[in-house]
């Protein structure tokens, strides 16, 4: 689904506040950031992963971001442990995220170590659409993406 | 209750705290902190680099060390800047409710002071979108941002001075040539008021100064007060973080083509090797045009006067293949230029390179 131009894809979790996108698998969750943060952040000029087997407290961050303008935290959703990270994939496109946020960006794979106390925040399908629509007036974002 | 801004008033620090000052008061805010202005200047010089720069590609480390240069990494992005005593550091600690959510809107409202202060004591300043306060082209400070914790960072500074010469000395450079070059463009393409004004300014009234207009673009009162013991537990903290090998040699993989000196203005420099030699390019850019050009190497260039006649061409000629291209084949045409085994295109090629290198595949 979009919405000024960002797009809030139905079947992920997300983490509202934070702006990070969740898609469980198993005992496995993949994280990246939204579109709206992408489109925030601005062009990635680096990333700094913590280390794989990291356990990662929720709020505190998974990884570091510089863009042009702006250092800040990937902060994780859930208290969770690191399993891997995208670091191949950013080494190659530093502007992986800015490009397709949702597939090729995502940025680490955890294991969440806390989740039945820590979910209640997150949200899918048409309850997160809405829940963003108002974050993305509130912000008055319009996504853009980079291309190739 | 209306909000209050604290301003922490810090003259005369050591480098280090200089910087771990703002980190530690981010970090160390919560709910209740008020949000905070610290201005501080150190009692001597230094290297800052940027959050995920790499200190020993990017820094002068034998220069530094002969001359009892400190080297520390911030938490915040950008390039390896030389710093002293003639800077007033403004860094703004806030709850990010408080200050815009768009960045663009975020430095505005950062830089506006600055640039009210610079032109209350009779500075033709403005604001350089996004982050960058001019005098007529030239930077008088650049800015950053930050999240630290819950604290929305920005910082930046009140440019009394700025030593260019040991700017251009600490960066670590692939020839002297280039050092030369990054002189002659911070030279061309900086000002501090001190050269604007004739002489260096009270720095009590500047101080003071800077104070009202931050209240007046906010709408909120500033008053002076202290940190408290957390906060300079916390700032303890990050002074041995920031001392630490671990911290300072991490490997960041932040590599900017050449150096900026301004928003609008970059130094590059490149090879190339083409049938006939090697091309060495030093190039600044400013606005996406050739500012100024030097070609060096290995390669022949006949006529001999043809080398400078053909960077003179060049000048002002926008960066793109196409009118590259075009501009030189048309020195070659005019000059008869002879260059066994090196082509308009090799050129061409050369100073594309430098402009936007090929990606890594």
């Amino acid at each position: 689904m979009i919405y000024y131009a960002c797009d809030i894809p139905e079947d992920l979790y997300y983490d509202i506040e934070r702006d990070v996108w969740i898609r469980f698998d198993g005992d496995i969750a993949t994280l990246g950031m939204t579109d709206v943060a992408q489109t925030r952040c601005g062009k990635f000029a680096a990333i700094s992963f913590r280390n794989i087997g990291k356990k990662v407290e929720q709020g505190k961050a998974l990884a570091t971001v510089e863009s042009a303008k702006w250092v800040g935290p990937f902060p994780a959703p859930f208290s969770c442990e690191i399993v891997a990270t995208n670091e191949a994939g950013f080494a190659k496109d530093i502007l992986l995220a800015n490009k397709e946020p949702y597939t090729d960006g995502w940025m680490v794979k955890v294991r969440p170590t806390n989740l039945d106390e820590e979910r209640d925040h997150l949200v899918t399908g048409d309850e997160a659409f809405e829940k963003y629509k108002a974050r993305i007036q509130e912000l008055k974002v319009n996504c853009l993406r980079c291309i190739d | 209750m209306p909000k209050r801004i604290r301003l922490l008033y810090m003259e005369g620090v050591s480098p280090l705290r200089s910087q771990t000052v703002y980190h530690a008061v981010g970090y160390a805010m919560k709910e209740d902190t008020p949000n905070t202005i610290i201005m501080v200047s150190p009692n001597g010089p230094y290297v800052s680099i940027g959050y995920h720069q790499d200190m020993q590609k990017e820094v002068d480390l034998d220069y530094c060390t002969a001359h009892n240069l400190p080297v520390y990494r911030r938490e915040v992005g950008g390039g390896a800047v030389y710093l002293d005593s003639g800077q007033l550091f403004t860094q703004w600690i806030f709850h990010k409710e408080d200050l815009p959510a768009s960045l663009e809107e975020r430095f505005k409202l950062y830089i506006d002071p600055l640039v009210a202060t610079y032109q209350e004591l009779g500075i033709n300043a403005n604001h350089r979108p996004i982050n960058d306060v001019h005098v007529e082209g030239k930077k008088i400070g650049g800015t950053g941002a930050a999240q630290m914790g819950i604290a929305e960072i920005l910082v930046g500074s009140l440019m009394y001075t700025f030593d260019k010469k040991t700017m251009s000395q600490v960066l670590k450079v692939p020839s002297e040539k280039m050092r030369d070059k990054i002189f002659e463009s911070l030279e061309a393409y900086m000002t501090t008021m001190t050269e604007q004004l004739g002489s260096t300014p009270d720095r009590a009234m500047v101080k003071d100064l800077y104070m009202k207009k931050v209240s007046e673009a906010l709408g909120m009162e500033v008053y002076e007060g202290e940190w408290t013991a957390e906060e300079e537990a916390m700032a303890k903290e990050i002074d041995a973080r920031f001392t630490s090998d671990e911290w300072l040699y991490q490997k960041g993989q932040l590599r900017q083509q050449g150096v900026k000196i301004h928003q609008d203005v970059h130094l590059i420099e490149t090879a190339f090797k083409s049938q006939g030699g090697l091309i060495r390019i030093i190039a600044r850019l400013h606005e996406g045009r050739i500012d100024d050009i030097s070609f060096s190497g290995d390669f022949t260039l006949l006529p001999v006067f043809a080398l400078g006649a053909l960077e003179q061409s060049l000048r002002g000629v926008s960066a793109t293949p196409e009118t590259l291209k075009s501009k030189i084949e048309e020195a070659y045409y005019r000059l008869n230029i002879q260059s066994p085994g090196v082509t308009p295109t090799d050129f061409t090629t050369a100073i594309m390179n430098a402009v936007a290198p090929p990606q890594p595949v």
